[in-house]
């Protein structure tokens, strides 16, 4: 003990006190005095000591009735008899009261300064494991807080989780778990995992990784059909293992990756049409400067650049996909580019057929505004409307025949505007009509009459009318002419 | 001069028609092209050429093989050589080859676009040879 040890002398006999107080005041105790019964307990109430020396027969309150009274205060506190009589009687009296020894009268210095010297080791004794103690409970506490907070935070996880034991019992899980995998019987513990898992491939996973050898880290990672066939789970395995690296068991992680899959085959056939898409320029602009340079076909200047202006003009067509590539992936890329502004679409309709004049009459087609000039204002994206008029009516220039008319109306309901371009063309095909929005699609009707296009210009135009929460309709019948009517929902 | 045989070029892009024509042409070869497979095979029937260019993605994913196997079935025409030129291989991520795919493609040979024009005289010349030989 690194502070003196605290003692407390309870006798009525002033000899026997003072005694005390010397004889320990010389060890380097602190020494309280108290002439009986009451004056002690006052002292003890007052401050903390660590023994406490006390006559049995005291006037007030007996050594007994005070050993009871002071362990109350502190049960730690070492009480040491002091007793005239010195019978086993009185001796066991005091120590089933709580007294830790008596000292018989009379005693020497040395019998009370080695008594005082055991009860203060003993009292440290006790306050150490009384300490050890509490740390335990405390920390079987934590423990327990630790295992429910554990469950809670596995319980509350999207992803599947699995611990099974060494000896491949289930131990835990989530009910993700329950949920991916089906499994049974988690109301009987201690099975083997084919009790609860029906899934055979999870199985030999979960025996393989509790084979592996204790020393190496190995870790699974598998696609696995889910309880009910229906989706794709991605199985991370690996086993648990001590300090020192022995197995104590597998855990097993479940994500179901059915969505990512999906996503992922959109992409790659995405890609893969894209690259089809352009390959189909590129391999033409190549075979045409090919045949130039290979020098098999010895042709006039002007054969030669008349090839040149067609690999011209794919290089162009390439460029023209390229530029719609890159204004589909900047719709989707979001609305952070989108600039939401209340316009009036009236106008920019106006704008656009201004623009397409010129292309128009090149093949003597009429275009007719009609429809209201103060239409409500909607909210949308300036370019963005540019870029679905621009589409929407260059196909109706496009496909439209000599001599044809384009007329544009507009409409209002208590939601929408409407705006509906009207065309003489060729129409669309009963079975084209469901797919023209989609990538890269093209009417037959258009590719046997030549006319060019990145097969992307309706894709773009959906997407636009989409991301601004409308929708888009089309009317068509072949060689009669189509309606694209776009709704776009009013600023109110 | 005579001309050295006779080519149906079947493509529904008109630059590869126009630019196989030119090569094979200035080779002495007489050549008609055709844009769709339908029209293709009306040529055959009317033509008989003696060798066909095809290209594998025509109007519908497929046309190419039906157009092959609609005149490598029929007794007239099957001994007519077919040599299939496509962009088809690296687009959709595998490779068609002769040796694993020939059987049902019932194609001669195979060339991926854009064909140097070297490369195609001597596979049509080649291919025109291995018929002339099997007569």
């Amino acid at each position: 003990m690194n502070t003196p040890g605290r003692i407390l002398v309870v006798d009525d006999e002033m000899g026997i006190r003072e005694g005390c107080r010397r004889v320990l005041a010389e060890e380097g105790y602190a020494i309280d005095l108290a002439e009986d019964g009451f004056i002690g307990l006052e002292r003890a109430l007052e401050k903390p000591y660590d023994l406490v020396l006390v006559d049995l027969m005291m006037p007030g309150i007996g050594g007994l009735d005070l050993i009871e009274k002071i362990h109350e205060i502190d049960p730690e506190i070492i009480m040491v008899v002091i007793t005239g009589y010195a019978s086993i009687e009185t001796a066991v009296a005091a120590t089933k009261r709580g007294a830790y020894d008596y000292l018989p009268k009379p005693f020497t210095p040395e019998a009370l300064s080695v008594l005082v010297k055991r009860g203060l080791e003993k009292r440290e004794l006790r306050l150490e494991a009384q300490k050890l103690y509490q740390d335990r409970e405390q920390k079987l506490l934590e423990l327990a807080g630790e295992k429910s907070r554990l469950r809670s935070i596995i319980g509350c996880m999207a992803d599947g989780v699995l611990v099974t034991n060494r000896e491949g019992q289930l131990v835990l899980w989530n009910a993700a778990a329950v949920k991916m995998l089906k499994l049974r019987g988690t109301d009987e513990p201690g099975k083997p995992p084919s009790h609860y898992i029906t899934n055979q491939p999870l199985i030999e996973s979960l025996e393989k990784i509790m084979d592996s050898k204790e020393d190496s880290v190995s870790m699974i990672s598998r696609e696995i059909p889910s309880g009910d066939q229906k989706s794709v789970l991605m199985v991370q395995m690996a086993p648990v293992q001590d300090e020192q690296g022995r197995l104590l068991g597998a855990v097993t992680v479940l994500r179901d990756i059915t969505k990512l899959k999906e996503i992922d085959k959109i992409k790659s056939q995405f890609v893969s049409m894209v690259a089809h898409e352009l390959r189909s320029p590129l391999a033409a602009i190549e075979g045409w400067l090919g045949l130039l340079l290979s020098g098999e076909v010895e042709k006039d200047e002007e054969q030669k650049r008349q090839w040149l202006s067609r690999a011209k003009e794919r290089a162009q067509s390439l460029l023209a996909l390229v530029q719609d590539l890159l204004e589909i992936n900047k719709i989707e890329a979001g609305k952070v580019a989108q600039k939401m502004t209340p316009v009036q679409v009236f106008d920019i309709l106006g704008k656009t057929v201004e623009f397409f004049k010129p292309e128009a009459d090149k093949k003597n087609i009429s275009i007719h505004m009609k429809g209201s000039a103060s239409l409500p204002l909607v909210r949308a994206d300036v370019q963005d409307m540019e870029k679905l008029f621009t589409n929407l009516i260059s196909n109706a220039i496009k496909y439209n025949v000599e001599k044809g008319s384009i007329t544009i109306e507009t409409s209002l309901d208590s939601n929408y505007v409407g705006i509906h371009i009207h065309d003489t063309g060729i129409g669309i095909s009963r079975d084209d009509l469901p797919r023209i929005f989609d990538d890269f699609f093209r009417a037959e009707n258009s590719k046997m009459d030549k006319i060019s296009g990145t097969g992307l210009g309706l894709t773009i135009a959906k997407k636009i009318v989409d991301s601004h929460f409308g929708h888009i309709e089309v009317k068509s019948e072949p060689n009669k002419g189509s309606t694209f009517s776009i709704y776009l929902p009013c600023r109110t | 001069m005579k001309a050295r045989g006779k080519i149906l070029l079947v493509d529904d892009d008109p630059d590869f028609l126009e630019m196989h024509k030119a090569v094979l042409e200035n080779h002495g070869y007489e050549v008609s092209t055709a844009a769709s497979a339908q029209e293709g095979l009306g040529r055959v029937r009317a033509e008989m050429p003696d060798l066909i260019v095809l290209d594998l993605m025509m109007e519908k994913h497929d046309a190419g093989f039906s157009f092959c196997k609609t005149i490598k079935t029929d007794p007239l025409f099957r001994r007519i050589p077919i040599l299939m030129v496509t962009s088809v291989a690296e687009a959709t991520g595998y490779r068609f080859s002769f040796e694993e795919d020939g059987y049902w493609m019932k194609t001669d040979d195979f060339l991926d676009k854009p064909v140097p024009p070297d490369v195609l005289l001597d596979t049509v010349d080649k291919l025109l040879q291995k018929r002339k030989e099997q007569e």
